[in-house]
């Protein structure tokens, strides 16, 4: 507040007034905000978490056969690959994020007499690779929405530490000085109705 | 005759499940050296991994029969996946085709392995025993690459490429 010049003005109180009813109805709802985009970037980091449960659970399961992945007859890396990562845009706490839809996969055509191994090696791949790419845009969404959080709470700091109480000491300085302006209005004009009132009796 | 006995006599035996004695690149220089350029071509044609046209008029009806079965039962295999149904096998027993990828994998050579000993009973120090000998071998390198730390590696280098490049 400090620095700042006031217009000791009807017209700037009612402004300062009107400022304050504004920032104290916006000031619950970017708290609220704030408290949803919290809650949702919990939940994505849990649903993160649970991936990565399920891809440790995968790597668990596959471990008394991944030996066979490095057999002298097959390069399992010719086999699959990304394409591309599918998602779709939607509304997150407000937020416009891609969310997560497939992943479509390049697979080269396994032949008939190919060992078996390889079938049940190209499916744990395809499931690993897809729990990895959803990682990958609940990470984007977090994100998003972290920098949402930051703006909203830079926000809710302009509205509590600076716009309500400014607006609070303006109004309340404005009105003494328009309180000292009328007092003195009033007792001008009653020394002036005395000194006339004298004149008048003499 | 002499040559296949000298050749026979100096390669070390195999055991199912043991390591290599020897690798493929040094049987083949030794069957070069030993063996008529006829023969050797002949063994050349001769792989486990499977049948070709070239391989079926070597002439060795038993090997190509074995490997061609196996062949056509993977084949089967896969089909019956697709379809949702029980495979239709000629040489393999549901035994063979059960358990984890590598055990399966395991069983399917080591019945390879002991077909190939039926068919070599009684050939001793011909062509076919050296064919064999060829078959057994590549069964046994192969097996030998079986390892679980290179395989992790492979799945990690596919699942995640990215990691691969960092290190």
């Amino acid at each position: 507040m400090a620095g700042i010049k006031i217009k000791y003005t009807k017209t700037e109180r009612a402004r300062q007034k009107k400022v304050l009813k504004v920032s104290e109805r916006m000031l619950p709802l970017f708290e609220a905000m704030e408290k949803s985009l919290m809650a949702t970037v919990n939940t994505i980091s849990e649903r993160i978490e649970k991936i990565r449960e399920q891809i440790e659970r995968n790597r668990k399961i596959a471990t008394p056969w991944v030996a066979v992945m490095s057999d002298s007859w097959v390069d399992m890396n010719e086999f699959i690959s990304v394409n591309e990562i599918i998602t779709r845009p939607v509304d997150v706490a407000g937020v416009r994020v891609k969310q997560f839809e497939s992943v479509d996969f390049k697979l080269i055509p396994i032949r008939d007499d190919a060992p078996l191994w390889l079938d049940d090696a190209i499916s744990l791949m395809q499931e690993q690779l897809q729990l990895l790419a959803e990682i990958e845009c609940l990470k984007e969404q977090i994100y998003l929405l972290e920098e949402e959080l930051l703006d909203v709470r830079a926000r809710i700091k302009l509205f509590e530490n600076r716009l309500i109480p400014n607006a609070k000491i303006a109004i309340r300085k404005i009105g003494q000085k328009l309180q000292d302006d009328e007092r003195l209005t009033i007792a001008t004009a009653k020394v002036v109705k005395t000194s006339k009132l004298q004149e008048v009796s003499v | 005759m002499s040559n296949l006995v000298y050749l026979m006599s100096s390669l070390p035996s195999l055991t199912f499940g043991e390591v290599p004695p020897i690798s493929i690149l040094e049987f083949n220089q030794d069957a070069k050296n030993q063996l008529s350029t006829s023969q050797f071509n002949n063994l050349e044609l001769i792989d486990i991994q499977g049948v070709s046209g070239e391989t079926s008029k070597v002439g060795v009806k038993s090997i190509v029969a074995m490997l061609k079965g196996v062949q056509d039962d993977i084949c089967e295999i896969r089909k019956a996946r697709t379809q949702d149904r029980m495979p239709k096998l000629e040489r393999l027993s549901a035994k063979e085709i059960q358990g984890t990828p590598l055990e399966r994998e395991r069983k399917i050579m080591q019945y390879q392995w002991e077909e190939l000993e039926s068919i070599e009973v009684g050939k001793t120090f011909t062509l076919i025993e050296v064919m064999v000998y060829k078959l057994k071998l590549q069964i046994l390198s192969r097996l030998y690459s079986f390892n679980t730390e290179k395989g992790a590696q492979v799945l990690a280098s596919v699942v995640n490429p990215s990691k691969k490049e960092e290190d």
